[in-house]
C-alpha cells in the first residue's frame, strides 16, 4: 500500500514505523517537503499525486497553518472570526486533496503542554489558547464532518500514551520532529488499524470463555449465587466493568459468542438469573458450552455465524487453552490476556482490531438480527420441505438506489462481504461513490425483512450498460440471507433494469477467490447460460422469474409478488449451463 | 553521580534498541563496540543518527541529572565517532567535563 504523509514538520519517522510495524497492511510512504502543506494539497498536479495514493496523511501543528493561532501563542489578541476562517480554508485545501486518495487521515491539532502555562487565561475567550485549540479542532472536525474519504484522528490519545516526553523538543531543535517516538509508533499502529477497517477487515467476533473471564470463580463449582461479580469486591466491579464494555462492543456491531467448557444448562442460569450480570443470552450471537476441544468448538461456532475464523478474536484466562487454539486456529486471533481481573477493561479497550470508518444503523442492530437468525433457523426443521418454509416467511426485498445515507453501510458490506460476491472489489466510500456516479452505471442496495423482523441492507448490486450489453459488477450478499432467494432477487432487479433500458444480453464475470465458491455456485445454479467457465449470460428477451415467496418493493413503489410475466419460476425453462462450467 | 563507561555503553545500546525499530532487518546496528554508527562503513543515515543522539542526552540528562548537548562541537572535534566504542570514550569525556554542570 502506498501512503502520501503531508506535514508541516519532520515526518520521517511515523513513515519508518508504518514500514516496520509488522502488521498488515505493508506500507510504503513518500514524503513531501515539510512547509509546503497548503501548496501540495492544492496542487492537483504536484508530483506526489501523479500516483493515485492509497491513504493520505496530512498531520500539521495549528501555529503553522493558521496565522492567527501563530499571534495566539504570542499573546496577541485574535478575532474568533479571523480564527475561524483560517480553518476553514485549510478545510477547504483537505476537501480538494481528498478527491485524490482513498483515505485521507487528519490527526487533529495539539500544542506542547508549555503553551498552556497561562493559568487562569488559558480558556478566556480572548486570548485563551487552550479554549482556542478546541475551538479550531471543533471547527475543522464540523467543516470536514460527512467529506467523504476524510477521517480525523485524535492526537491527544496519542500524546496520552506517550507520557510527558511526547513532545521532544531535543528532536524538535536537532530535526524538525515534532514528537517522540511512542508518538508516531502509536499513530503508525493507528492508521494501520484503520486502514485494515477500510479494507473490511476489522474483527467482527469476540468469542469469550465464561469462568474468571465474565465472572471470577467456576460456575460448575460454585453455582451462579457463588461467582464473583459485581458487589463490593474490586474484581467483582471489574468484571461488571468488562462486561458493561463488551455490551458497548457490541452496539458497535462486534457479535459476543460464548466458547467454554462447562454444563451449558448450569452456565446459561448463570447468564440468566445472576442480578449483576450486564450480559443476558440475548447479547450472543451464538454459543458452544460443553467439554469439547474449544479449537473444534470455535470452528464450528464460526460456521454457524457464517463468517471466517479470522474475523474472531478469542479472549481466555487460561495461558494453557490460548496456546492450543492459538497452535490449531492460526488465522484466529488470540491477545495475551491479563492475569489480574481489574486490568480486563484496559485490555479489552486497547485491542486496535475493531476499528471500522463507520457506524451504521445496521452495525446496531447486529447482535438483534443474529438473535432473528437463531429464531428463524430454529423454525426451519418444523417444516420439511424448503418451499413451504420459505412461504412462511413473508419475505420482503426491498430495493434503492445507491445515495448518500446507504453509502456508509455498502461500502462496508462491499468490503468485509467474502462468499458471495462475485468480483470481491474492495473500495472506499469515495471510490465508490465516484464509481457509481459515472454514466451507464447503476448500483442498488437490497434490505430484507420478514416476519421474524428487519435483516438490515444485507445486499449491492451493480451494472455496467455497454451498448447492447449490461455487465454485473457487483453481486454482494450478506451470508446471514444466502438461500433464501434474495439472490434470485437481485438478478431480476438487474435483468428488469437491462430490459427496460433495451438490452440484449446481461452477463456476470465470475472472479474467483479462496472464499467465494458459494458465489460460482450460485451462478451456476441461476439458470444464467455459462460461457467459458466463468462467464455467466442471461438473454434479456426473457424476464428473470422472481420467486413466489419473495416481495420485491422498489423506491418507486412498483411491488413484485410474483414473476411478473406470470411463468412459474420452477418450471421456467432456462438456459442451460454449458458443459465447461 | 558519575558515570562509568560501562553504564555509558548500556545507555548506548538501549538508544540503539530504540533507533533499530525504525531500521530494516538488513540495517539493523549491532550493539558491539565496534559496530559502525555512521560513516562509509554503513550505520545510521542522518534522521537515525538525530534519533539516536536525542535519546541519548534524554537518557544521559535523566540518570545523571546533567544538561547534555551531543552535537555540540567538543564531541565532534575529530568529526563524528565511527564506531559505538569511540562514541562511548567520546561521551564519557563529554561528560566527565559536563558534569558539574546540574539541570
Amino acid at each position: 500500500m502506498r501512503g502520501l504523509l503531508i506535514s508541516d514538520f519532520n515526518i520521517e519517522n511515523l513513515s519508518s514505523y508504518l514500514k516496520k510495524e509488522p502488521n498488515a497492511p505493508a506500507i510504503d510512504s513518500v514524503i513531501t517537503c515539510y512547509g509546503e502543506v497548503f501548496q501540495t494539497l492544492l496542487d492537483d498536479a504536484a508530483p506526489c499525486w501523479s500516483e493515485r495514493p492509497d491513504f493520505v496523511v496530512a498531520w500539521t501543528r495549528p501555529e503553522s497553518v493558521l496565522e492567527a493561532f501563530r499571534k495566539l501563542l504570542d499573546c496577541c489578541s485574535v478575532n474568533e472570526k479571523d480564527l475561524n476562517a483560517q480553518v476553514d480554508t485549510f478545510s477547504a485545501a483537505l476537501r480538494q486533496a481528498s478527491k485524490r486518495t482513498r483515505a485521507l487521515f487528519v490527526p487533529t491539532w495539539v500544542i506542547p503542554p508549555f503553551h498552556q502555562t497561562h493559568g487562569l487565561l488559558d480558556l478566556s475567550p480572548t486570548c485563551g489558547v487552550a479554549r482556542a485549540l478546541m475551538q479550531i479542532n471543533r471547527r475543522l472536525l464540523e467543516t470536514l464532518e460527512g467529506v467523504p474519504a476524510v477521517y480525523p484522528l485524535w492526537t491527544e490519545k496519542w500524546i496520552q500514551l506517550a507520557g510527558p516526553t511526547a513532545f521532544n523538543q531535543r528532536l524538535w531543535y536537532l530535526g524538525k520532529i515534532r514528537f517522540s517516538n511512542d508518538v508516531f509508533k502509536t499513530a503508525a499502529r493507528d492508521l494501520k488499524a484503520g486502514l485494515r477497517g477500510l479494507g473490511g477487515q476489522a474483527k467482527k467476533v469476540i468469542i469469550l470463555d465464561l469462568d474468571d473471564v465474565l465472572w471470577g470463580g467456576t460456575v460448575g463449582e460454585t453455582g451462579w449465587q457463588g461467582i464473583t461479580l459485581g458487589g463490593h469486591d474490586p474484581s467483582g466491579e471489574a468484571f461488571v466493568d468488562f462486561q458493561r464494555d463488551l455490551k458497548a462492543l457490541s452496539r458497535r456491531g462486534i457479535l459476543l459468542a460464548i466458547v467454554s467448557k462447562n454444563e451449558e444448562t448450569v452456565a446459561i442460569e448463570a447468564i440468566a438469573k445472576h442480578p449483576e450480570m450486564v450480559l443476558k443470552m440475548d447479547d450472543f450471537a451464538g454459543w458452544r458450552i460443553n467439554w469439547q476441544d474449544k479449537a473444534a468448538n470455535i470452528i464450528d461456532l464460526m460456521a454457524e455465524l457464517k463468517l471466517g475464523v479470522e474475523s474472531a478474536v478469542f479472549i481466555d484466562d487460561s495461558p494453557v487453552e490460548r496456546a492450543r487454539v492459538r497452535e490449531a486456529l492460526p488465522q484466529l486471533f488470540v491477545p495475551e490476556w491479563p492475569s489480574d481481573k481489574r486490568l480486563y477493561t484496559e485490555a479489552l479497550l486497547s485491542l486496535d482490531c475493531f476499528d471500522r470508518p463507520s457506524l451504521t444503523d445496521d452495525d446496531r442492530q447486529r447482535v438483534r438480527m443474529y438473535a432473528v437468525d437463531r429464531a428463524r433457523k430454529e423454525s426451519q426443521p418444523q417444516l420439511n420441505n424448503l418451499e413451504e418454509w420459505l412461504a412462511t416467511l413473508k419475505t420482503t426485498v426491498t430495493v434503492e438506489e445507491l445515495n448518500q445515507s446507504n453509502l456508509p453501510r455498502v461500502a462496508q458490506l462491499l468490503n468485509k462481504t467474502n462468499q458471495m460476491n462475485l468480483s470481491t472489489r474492495r473500495m472506499s466510500e469515495a471510490d465508490l461513490h465516484m464509481w457509481a456516479s459515472e454514466k451507464d452505471r447503476r448500483t442498488w442496495a437490497f434490505r430484507v425483512s420478514d416476519k421474524f423482523g428487519d435483516s438490515g441492507l444485507i445486499g449491492i448490486l451493480s451494472l455496467e450498460l455497454d451498448g447492447s450489453q449490461a455487465r454485473i459488477i457487483d453481486f454482494v450478499l450478506s451470508c446471514r440471507v444466502i438461500g433464501r432467494k434474495i439472490e434470485e432477487a437481485m438478478l431480476f432487479v438487474a435483468i428488469d433494469c437491462a430490459r427496460t433500458v433495451g438490452i440484449q444480453e446481461v452477463n456476470a464475470t465470475y472472479c474467483r477467490t479462496p472464499k467465494n465458491k458459494p458465489c460460482y455456485a450460485f451462478f451456476q445454479r441461476s439458470g444464467m447460460t455459462c460461457r467459458d467457465g466463468n462467464t455467466f449470460v442471461w438473454d434479456a428477451a426473457q424476464m428473470y422469474p422472481l420467486h413466489s415467496a419473495i416481495r420485491l418493493v422498489c423506491e418507486d413503489d412498483r411491488t413484485f409478488e410474483k414473476s411478473p410475466v406470470g411463468v412459474n419460476p420452477f418450471t421456467v425453462n432456462h438456459a442451460s449451463p454449458s458443459n465447461n462450467c | 553521580m558519575k558515570p562509568t563507561k560501562k553504564e555509558l555503553i548500556d545507555i548506548i545500546y538501549e538508544c540503539l534498541g530504540e533507533v533499530n525499530e525504525q531500521l530494516p532487518n538488513d540495517r539493523q546496528i549491532q550493539k558491539s563496540p565496534d559496530a559502525s554508527l555512521v560513516g562509509r562503513a554503513g550505520g545510521l543515515d542522518s534522521l537515525g543518527f538525530v534519533n539516536f543522539i536525542a535519546l541519548v542526552e534524554e537518557k544521559c540528562a535523566h540518570k545523571y541529572g546533567i544538561a547534555v548537548s551531543l552535537m555540540d562541537a567538543s564531541l565532534h572535534e575529530d568529526g563524528a565517532p565511527e564506531d559505538v566504542g569511540r562514541f562511548a570514550d567520546s561521551l564519557f569525556q563529554h561528560l566527565m567535563k559536563t558534569l558539574p554542570v546540574q539541570l
